[in-house]
């Protein structure tokens, strides 16, 4: 697995289109769960979060599934974790959840890009 | 020595932290946890518990103290995590009437308890949080716990041995003082 995150609007996709061009890219914001464990590569994966957090599904398995049925998957996602708490609870949970999710596939993954201004700094490289 | 620990919601700060204080085969240390979270309401009773889990078998005696860490009376150690600061400056700077104290007043606070445990130790680990990097339409009262935490983090920051932003678990270096750092290493061997 591979990861590319950062902040929102940072030329993200942009980037891992120039490294891995001959990839197909689902979107997160609106992919279904048979598309997430099967396409080479996700963008938008906080809103996939987030969407299943919205309908009030489970997602404590949704790292370890990832691995088990997609481990070669290229992974886009924003990092949402840097401002102040939100009042609004599931807005807490998504931030916090989607930082458990995406620790736990950063453990798994091979290599980890983190843009920032469109630029990708590799920190982590197995 | 001493070591900040930043990073975002759910970045796994905690346990990198944990692991560096008590290192890859010490697992009988006696290592001091102070926790300034303040059990209030059952989502953060269940924050406590996960983080209790979490240091179970690694060692640490908790102390719980939510403000005023220089009273705090420190036994001996072999090293100790502070769990964190955006909670400690939020229990320091907001008063039980909603009304805020000083900024100033609060940072120097908050910093004269850092120095009380940074004089109690060899192995200092100090938890903190990005809060900076979003922006909401704050209130007033949030625009200012959002400047004293930027404060804090700074003046830490400057006589910090290592300062450590992580990011998804993975430590990515800020800055480290050489000669500390390979001592450092050492020691995780």
């Amino acid at each position: 697995m591979i990861m590319i995150i950062g902040g929102a609007y940072q030329g993200k996709l942009a980037f891992a289109k120039k490294i891995y061009p001959d990839v197909t890219w689902a979107d997160g914001a609106v992919c279904t769960e048979e598309e997430l464990y099967s396409c080479e590569g996700i963008y938008h994966f906080h809103q996939y979060i987030e969407r299943k957090i919205k309908e009030g599904e489970p997602i404590d398995d949704l790292a370890e599934e990832l691995i088990r049925k997609n481990p070669e998957l290229i992974l886009i996602t924003d990092e949402i974790g840097y401002g102040i708490v939100p009042v609004d609870r599931m807005e807490r949970e998504y931030r916090e959840q989607t930082g458990r999710v995406c620790t736990r596939l950063a453990a798994y993954s091979e290599k980890v890009y983190r843009v920032m201004c469109g630029i990708g700094q590799v920190i982590k490289e197995v | 020595m001493i070591h900040l620990v930043t990073g975002g919601s759910g970045s796994g700060k905690s346990e990198y932290a944990e692991n560096w204080l008590t290192g890859r085969n010490k697992k009988d240390g006696t290592y001091i946890y102070i926790a300034t979270m303040q059990p209030y309401t059952e989502e953060t009773m269940k924050k406590i518990e996960r983080h209790h889990r979490l240091r179970a078998g690694k060692g640490f005696r908790t102390l719980e103290k939510y403000t005023d860490l220089s009273e705090l009376e420190i036994p001996k150690n072999q090293g100790i995590l502070l769990e964190c600061i955006s909670n400690l400056v939020a229990n320091e700077l907001y008063r039980e009437d909603g009304t805020l104290n000083d900024l100033k007043e609060t940072k120097e606070k908050v910093l004269a308890g850092v120095r009380r445990l940074s004089n109690s130790t060899t192995r200092l680990v100090i938890v903190t949080n990005e809060v900076n990097a979003d922006v909401n339409g704050y209130s007033e009262e949030t625009e200012k716990y959002r400047e004293c935490i930027g404060m804090v983090n700074q003046s830490i920051a400057e006589f910090a041995d290592i300062v450590t932003e992580v990011v998804y678990g993975i430590p990515v270096c800020i800055r480290k003082e050489q000669k500390k750092y390979e001592e450092y290493k050492k020691n995780m061997e």
